[in-house]
């Protein structure tokens, strides 16, 4: 092994790489833009069309206004419905074709009922299957109860009673989680899974472009008669892969980092910016790399030693994929809310990451069991490692064409 | 100058058991010399020169190339042979410049060595005008030039040549000729694979015809037309195989 043969390989290799579009891609762009529009952008999304659904008038019929003058008066006045005449049966062919959102049905003792102290029913028909409808549905309902409410205070009043006589109970929950533990609870169950699914796609372009890729392009027996020893060789492309799927995920940690600042400014001390700030300091920084390294060290290993057997590209994928869901299933622990970790799991590789991440993003972890994960995940990493030695040492891996 | 004593190479296939893809080969070429080693498709021609390149490890015998054994200094080897084949491919990602400058760097030259001797070859071979375009985008003929100065870029003193004319058209076959009477011209080795009589008999000094891993008769073309009794080479190789 000669470190200036390793140093040419990875140099070129580098170079190569980042010369391929798709290894770019999933190197530099998805990791930095999947977190903010995973933790911005849905949800923006979900909530922007919800509000221009809410600010928008929508159609009501009323069947039997005369029966209810006041309720109606009181409904139009609002300004949130346009009232719209409609014959009685063609009601659900309406609504079928979107002409209005929600109707009112009124019966003709409405008044006497409310007047001899009896529940006066009204039907409300809407689609709840449209959202504008569904919509239109809560707000009438809204108004209905608010009618409901002056209706039932004046009668309280008629017999000097007030609001607050007839619920004597009032409960009060008190949340004593600390600050670190409420905040980042959304962000810490899912960024850990991203970190590993992003360490794992950051290596697997380069990993099967530099070893299937080569085999297919006819390169990879131009290389191997220089004077560059298959360790050498092997050594060259672990680094540059290792290299790539380290990127990536420092990059997402970057991008995670400053999305969760921007969350804070932009929400400030509402319940969201609690549920997307993390526990982001220097040390927690420092230790989501330190985690990262060992468990990128195995990924790029395996992905290299599995699309080395491959003969070419599409190959290699069939191999890899396999790969993706036994690290996707792990990797998903930190979504379960309260799993407890025990000894048994620093054993697991990824799911040990994901636990220990999730506590370093909450501020709750314990140094002892960081170091041990740590320590467990090098091991496995060496192994990785190994293996792709052997695979690079052997002539039926490396000519399988 | 190659030395192959009794180099033999087995492979175990699952369907097809037990491969003797070059048995008991023994050859000598040398300096200053073109060597055509003549077979079939399958006749255990790539395998032969795969082991003098050292990418295959012979399951017996031996072999010296430039003086070292290809077992235990297949590095020596390796930074002494010049290896091109129909297919050894380029990056093509990668320009033609950079490409060069990444095997002059794995064979040792250091950056002063390095632009000398890749401005004299660029511009023999006319690669200077193309050298900053991408592989991918070049034409076969420049890609071929490209790989002629990756296999002399280190001025290597032996060729290994596997069917370096395969595939090619008329013009850039003559490029690879024109590098394999070059090499010869400088008193280098030069063993190359072909299955194209013509080929081995405008070219070669001597010929070894190899056929189911084995090697059948070794000379010149005029040694073989006396030990066989032919004129014509294609009927000496037909006489040989028998088949």
């Amino acid at each position: 092994m000669r470190l200036k043969q390793i140093k040419h390989i990875y140099f070129k290799e580098m170079l190569d790489t980042l010369k391929d579009r798709r290894t770019l891609i999933s190197m530099i762009v998805i990791p930095i833009l999947v977190i903010p529009v995973l933790m911005f952008g849905i949800g923006a999304l979900i909530s922007s069309q919800v509000q221009k659904a809410e600010e928008k008038t929508k159609r009501l019929a009323i069947f039997g206004q005369e029966n209810a003058p006041r309720l109606t008066e009181r409904i139009l006045a609002q300004g949130k419905f346009t009232e719209l005449t409609l014959a009685r049966d063609s009601l659900e062919q309406a609504l079928q074709d979107k002409r209005l959102e929600v109707a009112l049905e009124i019966p003709a003792n409405f008044e006497l009922d409310l007047q001899k102290g009896d529940p006066a029913g009204v039907v409300i028909s809407y689609d709840q299957a449209e959202v504008k409808s569904e919509l239109a549905q809560d707000q009438l309902k809204k108004i209905i109860r608010q009618f409901e409410e002056d209706i039932v205070e004046a009668k309280l009043k008629a017999v000097n009673l007030n609001k607050e006589s007839i619920s004597p109970i009032k409960i009060t929950s008190r949340n004593l989680a600390p600050q670190e533990k409420m905040s980042g609870f959304f962000l810490s169950m899912f960024l850990p899974y991203m970190l590993m699914i992003l360490c794992l796609t950051g290596a697997m372009y380069p990993a099967m472009d530099l070893t299937a890729g080569e085999k297919e392009r006819g390169t990879l027996e131009t290389l191997l008669v220089t004077p560059a020893s298959r360790l050498d060789i092997a050594a060259g492309k672990f680094l540059a892969v290792l290299t790539a799927s380290f990127v990536t995920g420092i990059l997402a940690t970057t991008s995670m980092t400053l999305t969760s600042f921007l969350g804070m400014l932009r929400f400030d001390d509402s319940p969201q910016a609690a549920s997307l700030s993390l526990s982001i300091n220097p040390v927690s920084i420092l230790l989501v790399v330190l985690l990262i390294i060992p468990m990128a060290c195995l990924f790029s290993a395996l992905l290299l030693s599995l699309s080395l057997v491959a003969r070419s590209y599409k190959e290699a994928q069939s191999y890899v994929s396999p790969l993706m869901i036994v690290v996707i299933f792990p990797a998903m622990v930190s979504f379960i809310p309260g799993f407890e970790f025990q000894a048994i799991h620093t054993l697991i590789p990824v799911l040990n990451t994901s636990l220990v991440l999730k506590d370093v993003l909450l501020g709750t972890f314990e140094w002892g069991k960081i170091g041990l994960v740590f320590l467990v995940n090098t091991g496995y990493a060496a192994f990785g490692v190994f293996l792709a030695k052997q695979m690079f040492e052997k002539e039926s891996v490396l000519f399988r064409v | 100058m190659i030395q192959a004593e009794s180099l033999t190479k087995h492979f175990q296939d699952k369907k097809r058991g037990l491969i003797k893809a070059v048995d008991q080969a023994s050859f000598t070429c040398n300096p200053g010399e073109i060597f055509g080693l003549l077979g079939l498709n399958g006749a255990g021609k790539t395998t032969a020169l795969r082991l003098l390149s050292t990418t295959l490890k012979p399951t017996s015998g031996t072999a010296k190339v430039a003086g070292f054994d290809i077992v235990r200094q297949s590095l020596e080897v390796k930074s002494r042979i010049g290896f091109l084949t129909g297919n050894t491919a380029l990056y093509p990602r990668l320009t033609a410049d950079e490409v060069i400058t990444y095997f002059c760097r794995l064979y040792g030259l250091n950056s002063g060595e390095l632009e000398k001797r890749k401005k004299q070859i660029f511009d023999t071979l006319g690669i200077t005008e193309f050298k900053d375009t991408k592989v991918d985008k070049l034409s076969t003929g420049m890609k071929q030039k490209v790989s002629i100065a990756r296999t002399i870029i280190h001025d290597p003193m032996v060729l290994i040549l596997d069917e370096p004319t395969v595939g090619l058209d008329v013009i850039t076959s003559r490029g690879i000729v024109e590098m394999i009477r070059d090499a010869k011209r400088q008193g280098k080795t030069v063993i190359f694979s072909t299955h194209m009589m013509e080929e081995a008999s405008k070219l070669c000094d001597r010929i070894a015809i190899i056929h189911k891993g084995k090697i059948l008769i070794i000379g010149s073309l005029k040694e073989l037309q006396e030990k066989t009794g032919e004129k014509d080479l294609e009927n000496i190789f037909v006489k040989l195989v028998g088949e």
